[in-house]
């Protein structure tokens, strides 16, 4: 029997809890998500507990995901979404989320643009905090329902080989991927062309590669991450034409190598630039299971950090 | 006055590492002997009491004019002496800034029992494209140039800046900074960097323009001080550039001798600083070019801000720390086991002179006495409300230290620690 408690009141990143929390994390989740099996999926777990979803910057998935993971453990929730450049020009970000726990909020879900935005936050309130995604910093609950989907398919994690293709360098998924699966013992490769790669990288314990084809014929899971043009103030990549070209993972690809690998990407995908539809749509991909395990582990992490108040 | 059992730092002086008692009367040193007897002035006796002459700052940042909700020159001043420096260079980055001969009387006029020397703008405007008025300026009293935290990014400026200068033999300083690799970077480039997910500061930023600045100065033989260096390739290209003849000089801030990229790792935004806090191995290489003389003085790297550009998320935090008035007291608890006390003080006083090709005083009978009082055993915490700074942007609140200014005289005025 593992540890039943979390070693920690918020979720600031990956890198700030512990293995015995993933595990934990993980087998909650499990619960949950035979709970979102059932005709009806809601369970009073959270019914005194207020959640405030702060998103200073777009999301889709993320934000329903945690607003159905919330309701669905019977918690209150208020929304507030804004883009930062309009909160930036007035309030601050700690007289926002003050003047927000005044009315008397327990919980933070925050996206932000700023890496340590979380951490910062944790520093002056007293609240609990989850971070859903700072920046090019970390977005641990990804990382976690990632893991989670990897586990399903493959068990235990150690010794397995994941490797992470794509825009390294302002990828907050590939961070925290990173600092997750290390901690659960996996192998882990980055791939994508260099001027995405951080140069330092290596010095977290992962192989680094420029070839995808190399980097498939190695991996047991390929994780493609999304290639974010929107992040990029200058042009890393010649154009997406050449990226697909070099960069991309399409069937032929896949077939060459003979082996069966899992597919994942945390969306949403580019289809055509780095992953084809045929691969996206094939029964190596698991990009669907991952949506549906994310309100299970965001569900498991709600309910472990309510418990922390 | 009279400062009693006073150990005397100074190179130049007949009485150096000696105990002795000190009489001062209307600026001037009367008396130096082991006992002098009591006069009816004021009597100064503090434990373990060193004095040296006066320290020198080669580069503090003022608020004034401009942004005088950061500093005015009145609290500037008082930093500096409760730092123990009886003389400040001041960066011209102010608005507008230092760039005319006007300009240049305001700082100059601001001296006190603090020299404040002007260091004037090397571009117009300190926008990187333009000659200011360089000569007018050094006959208004400036001691040097530079575009001082606005690096120069243009080859042709900083080659006509390091021409011109000629003329009068004129001193121009660079902070080697290329805006282009250090694009976005908020700390150094590393493992800490990497780890945090920002955009890292590259030693390549610092060295490449080094590397530049260096082959400037062979073309033109003019006269470079490079401030504020932190990495191992800067000590090197420095080491390099003295041992072929050029006339360079170096200057690396207190903070990049005692902390490591590891600072940032909580997203503690006084710890975001220019140059960034480096790996270890860099400041292993900087310890040592401080002690072999490739570096030749430590500066305070002195950047007063409010709250309000710094209580925020690090990404849009500005960069800086104050530093005056923990300079001294940082050095003395983490590096005295590196230098002797007379290392340390000469990289405050005499060498930073030399550097700005200031006169240097002495402690000897006769001579004005512009001092410092120090003691290397007193240990305190700091204390917010002991700050003077108008600006408390400091990750040291709260820190105990093992050594203190106790205070300064200077130009016939004094000003000592209110328990003094």
């Amino acid at each position: 029997m593992g540890a039943t408690q979390l070693s920690t009141k918020h979720l600031l990143g990956i890198k700030y809890i512990t293995k015995e929390d993933i595990q934990l994390i993980f087998e909650t989740a499990d619960n949950f998500k035979e709970v979102i099996n059932r005709p009806i999926k809601k369970v009073p777990s959270l019914r005194d507990v207020t959640i405030a979803n702060l998103f200073f910057e777009n999301s889709t998935r993320t934000r329903i995901s945690f607003e159905l993971a919330e309701k669905r453990l019977s918690a209150d929730v208020v929304n507030f979404s804004a883009s930062s450049s309009s909160v930036k020009k007035g309030e601050t970000l700690l007289d926002t989320v003050n003047n927000i726990l005044s009315m008397k909020v327990d919980m933070v879900v925050m996206r932000h643009p700023a890496p340590g935005a979380p951490s910062f936050l944790a520093q002056h309130i007293d609240a609990n905090i989850i971070n859903a995604g700072d920046g090019t910093h970390e977005h641990p609950t990804q990382a976690l329902l990632d893991a989670f989907s990897m586990r399903e398919q493959l068990g235990d994690l150690e010794g397995k080989r994941i490797a992470i293709f794509g825009d390294i360098l302002h990828s907050r998924v590939a961070l925290s991927n990173i600092f997750c699966l290390k901690k659960l013992g996996a192998e882990v490769m980055v791939c994508g062309p260099p001027t995405l790669i951080p140069k330092h990288i290596g010095e977290l314990g992962v192989e680094v590669s420029y070839n995808v084809k190399e980097a498939l014929k190695w991996c047991d899971v390929a994780n493609v991450l999304r290639i974010q043009l929107e992040r990029q103030d200058i042009k890393y990549i010649p154009s997406i034409r050449e990226y697909t070209q070099y960069f991309g993972i399409n069937k032929a690809l896949l077939d060459s190598l003979n082996k069966k690998i899992i597919i994942m990407h945390p969306g949403p995908i580019n289809r055509g630039v780095e992953l084809s539809s045929d691969v996206a749509d094939s029964e190596h991909s698991i990009i669907l299971q991952q949506v549906e395990n994310g309100v299970a582990v965001r569900m498991a992490i709600l309910f472990l950090l309510a418990d922390k108040r | 006055m009279l400062l009693k059992n006073v150990v005397v730092i100074d190179k130049n002086s007949p009485h150096n590492g000696k105990k002795r008692d000190v009489l001062i009367e209307k600026g001037i040193i009367q008396q130096i002997a082991s006992k002098i007897k009591e006069t009816k002035g004021k009597i100064v006796d503090v434990k373990n009491a060193h004095v040296s002459i006066g320290w020198l700052d080669i580069g503090v940042q003022s608020g004034e004019p401009g942004y005088e909700h950061r500093e005015t020159f009145q609290t500037l001043t008082a930093a500096a002496a409760a730092g123990g420096y009886t003389g400040i260079a001041v960066l011209p980055n102010t608005n507008p800034p230092i760039q005319t001969k006007t300009d240049v009387l305001f700082v100059k006029s601001q001296s006190n029992i603090v020299d404040v020397y002007p260091i004037g703008v090397v571009s117009k405007n300190n926008a990187g494209k333009d000659l200011a008025e360089l000569y007018d300026m050094k006959n208004a009293g400036c001691v040097a140039f530079s575009d001082g935290q606005r690096s120069i990014q243009s080859s042709g400026l900083m080659k006509r800046g390091l021409e011109y200068l000629k003329t009068f033999n004129g001193l121009l300083i660079n902070y080697p900074h290329d805006h282009e690799l250090a694009k976005d970077g908020q700390v150094n480039e590393g493992k800490v960097s990497t780890s945090l997910g920002m955009k890292g500061i590259p030693n390549l930023a610092e060295e490449s323009m080094l590397k530049r600045d260096l082959d400037l100065l062979a073309y033109t033989q003019s006269k470079l001080h490079v401030h504020n260096v932190s990495t191992e390739g800067s000590v090197k290209l420095i080491r390099e550039a003295k041992k072929q003849g050029l006339k360079v000089t170096a200057s690396v801030p207190v903070f990049n001798l005692i902390f490591n990229q590891e600072a940032v790792a909580t997203f503690n935004t006084n710890y975001k600083v220019l140059p960034p806090l480096r790996q270890p191995s860099d400041i292993k290489a900087l310890l040592k070019g401080l002690k072999d003389g490739t570096i030749d003085c430590i500066s305070t790297n002195h950047t007063p801000l409010e709250d309000e550009v710094k209580k925020l998320e690090f990404l849009y935090a500005d960069f800086g720390t104050i530093g005056l008035e923990t300079t001294f007291a940082l050095l003395n608890t983490h590096l005295s086991k590196f230098y002797a006390l007379p290392t340390l003080i000469e990289k405050l006083t005499s060498l930073p002179r030399k550097v700005l090709g200031l006169p240097i005083p002495s402690i000897k009978e006769g001579m004005d006495a512009n001092l410092t009082l120090f003691s290397n055993q007193l240990e305190w915490t700091l204390e917010k409300q002991d700050i003077y700074s108008k600006s408390k942007n400091t990750p040291l609140l709260g820190e105990k230290f093992i050594g203190r200014v106790v205070g300064i005289i200077n130009k016939d005025q004094h000003w000592f620690l209110p328990s003094v």
